[in-house]
């Protein structure tokens, strides 16, 4: 079974232009159709387990980063999210790749890039900042997203390691 | 499922629905850049009337707009608060160590609070007016410059329209294994952390699997039909530049002269300190 739906090879430039195209469709439909695991009051988002795909694939890194910046124009502060969270998503992945490349064990790789991505929240904390100047509200806001971020990372992270197991990311 | 509409797209055929996308989206990012000129009391005053005349000519209720902002008026409150009581200067009407609420505080609240606001409105506006599709081709458009770098902006206008093409699609694929799930006995939402994730492994995995396999069928359909990527293409959908699109981008000239001209003018500014 598992072998079933295991995926092809990729081999030509098409094909990964259509996965790209595909992944960040689906980012987008995760986003708008799967309501946040939550427990109480505080919420997760679960498309960020999405970051993760970028350690399997280089072209993860295009797709999540055309997800965030589709899903981001229609977000409430639109076109700052689309330059600020595009960028910030595009530089993360990148870093993530680049940081965890001579690692071989995917858990310390995850745990790294999890790590990498609850750093990085600085950037939406200095949006806030950038909007509002007011720092105070830039370590209030950083704490509290980088917190979130901290659970939805850790969530994300087991169910892209199951989602692993069953279906080649690689690939 | 199919009546999740990606965005906010208000059909209608206002002045701001009828100018080009390109014009649009160049003009939103201006005001956006504008704003954070904008120095003086009357100057947030001149950026409030030219967005109110935006959401006027987008022929959108006013309430849609709003709508928009509350999702984030909790942060955007909060943000505000922390710049009035940090803030000390003019005369002090409050005071308790390190806090005060001053009337220098409360001014630069209003402008902190009136730059989120317009900031939420105007991209509000031009996703209220736009159809994702026409967003795309401008964006795709803009990024055209970037070809003269080497950068092929063609094969990145491919997952563009390859991602909205296949939205629909992935919905109804969604709510398909949703309830497929939950003819299992699977709800949703209920229980802790754990239960939870565990719920959404055996959603994600066959949506992912479908979809991998969906690009590999469409990119075998692309190559029969000879699509390569490193070729010039033409497309289906033209955008055409009219006058009208040329006098949006002069009116950001306009609003620009006003906020260099009233920022000459502390009016408020003077008599609060």
């Amino acid at each position: 079974m598992e072998k079933n739906i295991k995926q092809q090879t990729s081999r030509t430039p098409v094909q990964e232009l259509a996965k790209m195209g595909l992944i960040a469709a689906l980012y987008i439909v995760i986003t708008l159709v799967v309501a946040p695991v939550g427990f109480g009051p505080i919420q997760f988002r679960l498309s960020e387990m999405f970051n993760y795909l970028a350690l399997f694939h280089k072209r993860y890194v295009i797709a999540v980063t055309l997800g965030v910046v589709i899903v981001n124009f229609f977000s409430p502060f639109g076109l700052i999210d689309v330059v600020v969270g595009g960028l910030s998503t595009f530089l993360v992945l990148v870093i993530s790749r680049a940081a965890t490349k001579r690692m071989k064990n995917l858990k310390a790789k995850m745990v790294v890039m999890a790590a990498i991505v609850v750093v990085s929240m600085f950037t939406i904390a200095g949006e806030i900042y950038f909007i509002s100047e007011e720092p105070v509200s830039f370590w209030f806001m950083y704490l509290t997203i980088a917190g979130g971020q901290v659970v939805s990372m850790t969530i994300g992270g087991f169910i892209m390691y199951f989602v692993n197991k069953k279906i080649d990311l690689r690939k | 499922m199919n009546k999740l509409i990606l965005g906010r797209y208000f059909p209608g055929n206002s002045f701001l629905h009828r100018i080009d996308p390109r014009a649009k989206l160049l003009a939103a990012l201006y005001f956006i850049g504008l704003l954070f000129f904008v120095d003086y009391f009357v100057g947030f005053i001149w950026m409030i009337c030219f967005t109110l005349l935006v959401t006027k000519i987008s022929g959108v209720s006013l309430s849609i707009y709003l709508k928009g902002i509350k999702p984030l008026i909790w942060l955007i409150l909060m943000s505000v608060f922390f710049r009035v009581i940090f803030t000390v200067g003019g005369t002090i009407y409050f005071s308790k160590g390190p806090f005060a609420i001053s009337s220098y505080g409360l001014l630069l609240g209003f402008f902190s609070f009136n730059r989120f606001i317009l900031i939420i409105i105007i991209s509000t506006a031009l996703t209220l007016t736009t159809k994702p599709i026409d967003l795309t081709d401008a964006i795709d458009a803009l990024l055209k410059p970037l070809r003269l770098l080497g950068i092929s902006t063609a094969e990145f206008s491919l997952m563009l329209s390859i991602s909205l093409r296949f939205i629909p699609n992935l919905l109804d694929e969604t709510q398909k294994v949703l309830d497929a799930q939950r003819a299992r006995g699977v709800v949703f939402g209920e229980g802790n952390l754990l239960e939870q994730m565990k719920k959404i492994v055996p959603l994600i995995i066959p949506l992912f699997s479908s979809s991998l396999k969906r690009a590999e069928e469409m990119a075998d359909v692309l190559e029969v039909r000879g699509y390569q990527p490193s070729k010039k293409r033409s497309s289906f959908r033209q955008l055409s530049w009219r006058f009208h699109d040329t006098a949006s981008l002069l009116i950001m000239g306009v609003l620009t002269i006003g906020v260099i001209i009233l920022n000459q003018f502390p009016i408020i500014e003077q008599w609060l300190l």
